[in-house]
């Protein structure tokens, strides 16, 4: 497993990073949680990252990291998870969002007309519903009803897939498979970044908050709490990174890969949350501060392509068929 | 970043399984990955030497060092097939993975000479550095090494040793200056095992077995050439022999995670407990966690071959002992009443048993809470505590 980065990949990260850190100030994302218009400015110079959906997927992942990290609005996010089913369906749309998620919340290939977990549905011009089959509709955005979660920074949405909905591609069962599962470990990747997000809030936090006359992090109760905090980040981004090259090695192995790797992100999502509200204290706990932000992504994203207690009965199905 | 490493590597990786499958000894595929052993058996000693004779015993070295100039990406395809395969390098850890490299960074032209035979196991090491009253806090070690004339006269105790009672020589921490701060009044001697004055003690551990040993050092007479390094300079010696010893760990440690994990699946099978959702999920978490932390170790060498450094492999050491203390609880609830019975002919005793080694990963090697003070300082740059 070679994690070096090619110089391409390093600098999509530090473009997308900068390009995030300047136009995706946590200002955005409060303006964005009363305006959906807020995210226009934004979106103008994330547009052009819209190319990477239909590319490897370990490049979609280390985007899929930033936006996380930022929290970014707008349907960028939504585009890199249908990449391949847009290129299936041989249009040109520009933003696009999958209609992929059963009612009890698994990214899986099936035929219920009910759908939920659709991303961002008012802000793309294209929505597709994959069928067992591989058959690929697009749902008209204006059908979705939208569905008020915890986190501001980004809407879900629910729809029926109608049986008149149009036909609009095709994709054989195993590329089906595999691009739901490419889906799954984008969505990982993100709420990797988010996570991370969180943790450096949280070091930061510690490293220049003073009780007692010095900073909270030199406590060795605080310290410990920050270790098992980032260790818990750093393997899941390590799977996601990891179940990224797997996708498109299109090795055996990906299946495995991406139960690890987003059972992995949702509990180091959720440790996060947890260290990190206890360790801002009091602050933490107040709207004015920016932590809720993203604390609110992370607990919505944790759900999204099937949240940890699903994955890992998978992941358990896999090992257990295995003998 | 991709899955598979190059073709050089998999022609390397071809290399490394066609010597294990012709040279590996039986016993040494046999040997159990949880065991440690104070007598080093005839095979181990061979199987070292041969390793060392064809450049197999530290692949990154030099010929003339058991090595063939390997590149760190073949040192890591080396240890992967290795752990794969559950085959150790050597029975006795100290001399190759420790001390070898200390003494090629720090000793001078007649203590590096001493290098190659520590590396090929013709010598035994030992390394005396824990005390009674220096465990984790390794600096406040107390055995006295008091100039007298051309030698050192050595008093006091070690304990926790390996191999000491095998051992030919000691690489030994001794304290030089008394009236210094704590760290800066340590310096590193190497000491004949066989001087005069030197009393080796089994002791034996809450696993039943004598494992390790205490050393008691009775004016033992020490040649003043034998100081490794400046005197009162060990200290900067023992940070040294510690990153030797983590850098290479985390593909064995994983791995021996792994082979855990999956001998629980095992279990559940012979258990009748692969339809109950709660162990399903429980071994799922389990590999999940330590899938992961293969994942990370290999991110972290991607890290070390840009910067020469990897903090990511911090935290192997740390997230894989303490996961193996799970795995083993784990094996204990799914034995149920069967889990504490000892007895012969109860082969599923060795969970229980691996429980107890596994304890012994969370303190040896620096404790799980002084890894995280460190991680913490290092790596997070948190301010030291008072």
């Amino acid at each position: 497993m070679n994690f070096t980065l090619s110089a391409e990949q390093e600098l999509l990260v530090t473009t997308l990073r900068d390009l995030l850190a300047r136009e995706c100030p946590p200002a955005l994302l409060r303006a964005h949680w009363e305006d959906r218009q807020a995210q226009e400015p934004l979106w103008r110079h994330l547009r052009s990252f819209v190319e990477l959906a239909d590319g490897p997927a370990v490049d979609a992942a280390l985007a899929a990291g930033e936006l996380g990290y930022a929290a970014a609005p707008g349907p960028l996010t939504a585009s890199l998870l249908a990449g391949p089913f847009l290129a299936a369906t041989g249009r040109s749309d520009e933003t696009v969002t999958l209609a992929a998620a059963r009612p009890d919340g698994a990214w899986v290939p099936h035929d219920d007309p009910e759908r939920i977990q659709v991303l961002d549905a008012d802000l793309v011009a294209l929505v597709i519903a994959p069928a067992a089959d591989g058959t690929l509709r697009a749902v008209p955005p204006g059908a979705a009803a939208p569905d008020e979660t915890v986190d501001g920074t980004r809407r879900q949405f629910h729809l029926t897939v109608g049986p008149d909905a149009e036909v609009v591609g095709h994709l054989d069962p195993d590329r089906l498979t595999a691009a739901l599962r490419r889906a799954v470990v984008l969505l990982a990747a993100e709420l990797c970044g988010t996570t991370r997000r969180i943790c450096d809030l949280t070091l930061a936090h510690v490293r220049t908050r003073v009780q007692f006359d010095v900073p909270i992090g030199s406590f060795q109760a605080v310290q410990h709490a920050c270790v098992d905090m980032s260790l818990e980040l750093e393997r899941a981004w390590s799977a996601a990174c990891w179940a990224a090259m797997a996708v498109d090695a299109d090795d055996p192995d990906a299946a495995r890969a991406t139960h690890v790797a987003k059972a992995a992100a949702g509990q180091a999502a959720r440790r996060a949350v947890r260290t990190g509200i206890q360790l801002h204290g009091g602050i933490g706990y107040t709207w004015e501060h920016d932590l809720h932000l993203f604390l609110r992504r992370a607990l919505a994203a944790e759900p999204l392509g099937g949240n940890t207690g699903w994955h890992l009965d998978r992941l358990g199905d896999l090992l257990f068929a295995a003998r | 970043m991709e899955l598979g490493w190059g073709p050089e590597e998999e022609r390397f990786r071809a290399e490394v399984r066609a010597f294990l499958e012709r040279h590996a000894p039986p016993e040494a595929r046999a040997a159990s990955r949880d065991e440690v052993t104070d007598t080093i058996p005839e095979w181990a000693r061979r199987w070292q030497a041969t390793l060392f004779d064809h450049g197999w015993m530290i692949p990154g070295y030099p010929p003339e060092l058991g090595g063939r100039n390997a590149t760190p990406t073949q040192t890591l395809v080396y240890l992967e097939e290795l752990a794969a395969a559950g085959i150790p390098r050597s029975l006795h850890f100290p001399g190759y993975a420790i001390v070898a490299p200390s003494l090629l960074e720090y000793g001078d032209t007649a203590q590096r000479a001493l290098a190659p035979a520590a590396i090929r196991g013709d010598d035994v090491w030992c390394i005396g550095m824990s005390e009674p009253e220096a465990g984790s806090d390794l600096a406040a070690l107390r055995t006295r090494a008091v100039r007298d004339g051309s030698s050192f006269l050595v008093n006091g105790q070690k304990v926790w040793t390996s191999y000491a009672a095998a051992a030919d020589r000691c690489f030994c921490y001794v304290r030089t200056d008394p009236e210094a701060p704590k760290h800066r009044g340590i310096s590193v001697l190497i000491i004949d095992m066989a001087s005069p004055g030197i009393e080796v003690r089994p002791l034996r551990q809450l696993t039943g077995s004598a494992e390790f040993a205490e050393v008691f050092f009775t004016d033992v007479r020490v040649p003043a050439a034998n100081l490794v390094g400046r005197l009162n300079d060990g200290w900067r010696i023992t940070q040294g022999s510690l990153a030797h010893e983590r850098a290479g760990l985390w593909v064995e440690g994983v791995a021996r995670l792994e082979h855990t994990v999956a001998e629980l699946l095992d279990l559940a099978h012979r258990r009748g407990l692969t339809g109950d959702p709660i162990t399903r999920r429980r071994l799922a978490d389990l590999h999940q966690r330590a899938a992961s932390l293969r994942a990370l170790g290999y991110r972290g060498f991607a890290t070390f071959m840009s910067r020469q450094a990897a903090p990511e492999h911090s935290y192997m050491k740390l997230a894989t002992s303490e996961l193996a203390k799970e795995a083993f609880e784990c094996a204990l609830d799914l034995l149920g009443p069967d889990a504490v019975l000892v007895g012969d002919g109860r082969p599923d005793r060795r969970f229980v048993h691996g429980l107890f080694v596994s304890f012994a990963g969370t303190i040896g090697g620096g404790t799980s809470e002084i890894q995280r003070n460190v991680i913490a300082q290092r790596v997070l740059a948190l301010p030291r505590g008072r």
